[in-house]
């Protein structure tokens, strides 16, 4: 199960997504809809939300209705979490059916950093889909894709090498290649490099 | 008194081996399985009221039983009854740690993180919070060092406290439509110890060991009907764990950049693999090194066996006044046995083994094993046949358990076949001390390169027959280290002991076997029947009794040879027949110990095929080439 303080992020993030994308003040009702988590986690993460400033209840006493505003600060990270979930969604959705990808955004979008967020932003910026490993030329990429089978593919993400990582090709050999992912080298058979596809990466 | 187990348990090179050492301390009664690395070792400790049995597990990156060494490890997992784990992970590559001790916790197994090589991730400015890690996992994380034995005492009480440790911390969480399959397929898995949400995720990660778990065979059809609709379910589960995995190390890393020259210390080892895994070079370095170990090998376990021979034989002629007896024979052949066991093969083996094991710790074997892959690939071996072939050279039962590093039978058994062309100490002793001495140095290299044209058309055979396809490539290259000698050395112990235990006993009882069946007359009866064999070698009768006996106990081949034809060899045998008689006694399984672990491993049926065929291969390859030597 996750932790009521993983709850309350995601919840959070929600909000702000929820309130951003209206860019005015929304009915706390409407809110409540779109937010499909119990209400009172809705109103906990008002309140937080509140707490930081980054957002304002205001209320109309006719008809009787509670509105939520962004404040300044509550807008720019609105956008943020925006720019994170159209950016995964456009990832997914080149790769996935289009229900998937929503679905697997709603999730992934509070899970993940800006920084790979930017790496999936550089990936999806790549119309083409990368090289196979073994065509690849320059010294550093991306590996944008993994295509073994389950044996081979879940020892390979346990390894560490893993779609989104930064690879340095070291060495050619015969018989394969020799490769390193975050400090760690690994000799990979021709047959397996193959499978793998590589991005040029772009140096920052 | 309380008595706790706990697995150790982590990815390979993360230092387990160094931890248990520190743990256990020198007062350990280390009781192994017989083996190599593929088996678990344990170790017990006693603390205040505590006794802690530790289980050491071989290397893996993560829990699923798709190799030998998985298998292995979740095995002790779900069947040692353990109290809880030590997961040790590696701070300077975090994420993939981290993927195995999720998977730990999905096992729901009371855990403790223990954080190695603190100290290097800081020099690459990597640096890990671990109260942070703690309160996201819901474990215990200590951070560790065991060669100065940081952070080790607190370990041991977060040990004793292993109970208080939570069953359900962290869990990972998937997509909703995997969420779904986890709970149908959870609904339908029998009574077992082993937590249903971890059984749902094996099967649908299309391990099928797990299929078993589940209630009946139309639940597997619904979970693979399942799998349809998202073909890519099994890929996702993993992605997603690392993705979590990864998550979470974000949180707690704080990543300082360094400037250029602090990383210089790296560029030693890229130095090193310029050579190394270097196109040409690599391969060249690669046989020269093997060549070198070979030589010191041989000139070391010569002296050694030099000395230690010359105070056995004093000690054996002692005994030659009660000789005529059964009771003296029995103990004579016996101790004969015993002591060229412990003489020829002992110090050769336990150098090899020793070396063996620095190369391994050192990081050189892996890039070595790379090396060797090109032409392992050829025969259709995995590249991880290196390291019972290598072993082969030592003694040939361990190298035939050995075997078990790889990951299909078909691999074992193929890798195992192959051992009857890799001189073992005892072969390698006949080669140099019998052909070479007697016959010259030119015609020992010969029997060498003969071995391996032998083992080559062999291995091609075989690869044609069966089809087999071999495991590709796909191994870490360590980073060098300096070796620990006490790990080194434990090493080498644990890989010995099949030697010692099993191995230097049988040889004492071939040895006994022989004087029986020598006194009571009937080594000689054999020599009739089996003429054809000699006539076909072209050597004299008799020769065949050291060959036939040669196989209850290797190490006598020789001396049984010198009491069938007197000491003077050379004058009643021509360099071709040494040369024949040198091929006929060392291609083959070489020995019935070597036949009993191969029954062991594969079953009567495939053993007994192997050795025989392998020993009839020798002899038909030895009297072919004598033909064609004469012709000329």
């Amino acid at each position: 199960m996750a932790k009521e303080s993983d709850i309350l992020k995601i919840v959070k993030e929600d909000i702000l997504e929820v309130v951003g994308r209206k860019n005015k003040r929304t009915p706390l009702k409407f809110m409540k809809l779109e937010v499909t988590v119990s209400h009172s986690f809705v109103s906990k993460a008002i309140k937080e939300l509140e707490e930081e400033g980054l957002l304002k209840i205001s209320s109309e006493k006719r008809p009787r209705k509670e509105y939520v505003q962004l404040t300044k600060e509550g807008q720019v990270r609105a956008n943020v979490v925006i720019k994170k979930h159209s950016i995964l969604e456009k990832y997914f959705k080149e790769r996935r059916s289009e229900e998937e990808a929503i679905k697997t955004t709603n999730i992934l979008e509070h899970y993940i950093s800006t920084e790979a967020i930017d790496t999936i932003k550089k990936l999806s910026t790549f119309k083409k889909k990368g090289l196979p490993l073994t065509e690849f030329k320059q010294e550093e990429g991306l590996i944008a894709d993994i295509n073994l089978d389950i044996g081979l593919f879940e020892r390979a993400i346990s390894m560490g090498v893993y779609p989104g990582e930064r690879i340095r090709i070291t060495n050619k050999i015969p018989n394969g290649i020799i490769i390193e992912i975050k400090n760690k080298k690994f000799a990979l058979d021709k047959d397996i490099a193959k499978e793998i596809k590589v991005l040029e990466y772009e140096k920052i | 008194m309380k008595k706790f187990k706990i697995l150790l348990i982590g990815q390979p090179n993360v230092g387990k081996s160094s931890l248990l050492n520190v743990l256990v301390g020198p007062r350990v009664t280390v009781s192994n399985y017989p083996g190599t690395t593929v088996e678990v070792t344990k170790a017990k400790k006693k603390i205040d009221n505590t006794e802690i049995e530790f289980v050491d597990t071989p290397g893996i990156y993560s829990i699923s039983d798709r190799s030998e060494e998985e298998k292995v490890t979740e095995k002790a997992l779900f069947e040692e009854e353990i109290e809880g784990a030590i997961t040790i992970a590696d701070a300077t590559s975090f994420e993939r740690s981290l993927y195995m001790a999720l998977q730990i916790l999905e096992a729901r197994v009371p855990t403790i993180l223990a954080l190695n090589f603190v100290e290097d991730a800081k020099k690459k400015g990597i640096e890990i919070n671990c109260e942070k890690l703690e309160k996201l996992l819901g474990i215990p994380v200590i951070s560790i060092n065991p060669l100065t034995k940081t952070g080790i005492d607190k370990l041991v009480d977060a040990v004793l406290k292993i109970e208080k440790i939570p069953k359900r911390a962290f869990t990972v969480e998937y997509d909703d439509h995997i969420e779904k399959a986890i709970n149908k397929i959870s609904s339908q898995i029998k009574e077992t110890s082993i937590p249903k949400r971890f059984i749902a995720l094996r099967v649908l990660e299309r391990d099928e060991d797990f299929y078993k778990y589940l209630k009946d065979e139309r639940v597997i059809e619904d979970a693979k009907e399942n799998l349809k609709e998202h073909p890519k379910v099994a890929e996702d589960i993993s992605i997603t764990r690392y993705g979590t995995a990864a998550f979470i190390a974000e949180k707690v890393t704080q990543i300082t950049h360094l400037r250029k020259e602090k990383i210089g210390k790296e560029k030693i080892g890229e130095k090193i693999d310029r050579v190394l895994l270097h196109k040409t070079w690599g391969l060249l370095t690669t046989g020269l090194f093997f060549l070198a170990i070979f030589g010191i090998l041989l000139y070391l376990g010569n002296l050694i066996q030099g000395v230690l021979m010359s105070s056995s034989e004093s000690f054996l002629s002692s005994f030659g006044a009660v000789e005529h007896s059964i009771i003296a024979t029995v103990l004579v052949q016996g101790l004969t046995g015993l002591v060229t066991g412990v003489s020829i093969a002992l110090p050769y083996i336990f150098l090899f083994y020793l070396i063996l094991g620095l190369l391994e710790d050192t990081g050189l074997l892996s890039r070595f094993i790379v090396n060797a892959e090109r032409f392992l690939k050829e025969l259709s071996l995995p590249a991880k046949a290196f390291i019972p072939l290598a072993l082969g050279l030592g003694c040939t039962a361990p190298a035939c358990r050995a075997t078990r590093v790889l990951s299909s039978k078909k691999e074992q058994f193929h890798t195992a076949s192959l051992l009857a062309f890799v001189p073992c100490s005892s072969r390698i002793a006949i080669i140099m001390g019998i052909v070479g001495f007697y016959g010259g140095i030119i015609i020992a290299l010969s029997v060498f390169a003969t071995l391996l044209v032998a083992g080559l058309i062999w291995a091609f055979g075989i690869k044609k027959m069966f089809n087999v396809k071999s495991e590709p490539l796909l191994l870490e290259l360590p980073p060098y280290r300096k070796p620990l000698v006490e790990n080194v050395l434990a090493k080498s112990w644990i890989r010995m002991k099949d030697f010692v235990y099993i191995v230097i006993p049988l040889l004492a009882l071939g040895g006994i076997a022989y004087g029986i069946l020598n006194m009571a007359g009937l080594t000689s009866i054999i020599i009739k029947p089996l003429s054809p064999i000699t006539t076909w070698l072209g050597l004299p009768p008799a020769t065949i009794i050291p060959l036939v006996f040669g196989f209850l106990q290797k190490d006598l081949t020789g001396a049984m040879l010198i009491s069938v034809l007197g000491s003077k060899i050379s004058l009643v045998l021509t360099p071709i027949q040494i040369y024949t008689f040198g091929i006929a006694a060392t291609i083959g399984i070489p020995c019935i110990i070597a036949l009993g672990i191969l029954i062991k491993e594969f079953g009567i049926k495939k053993a007994a095929a192997l050795t025989v065929s392998s020993i009839i291969y020798g002899f038909l390859i030895a009297g072919i080439v004598r033909r064609i030597i004469s012709f000329f």
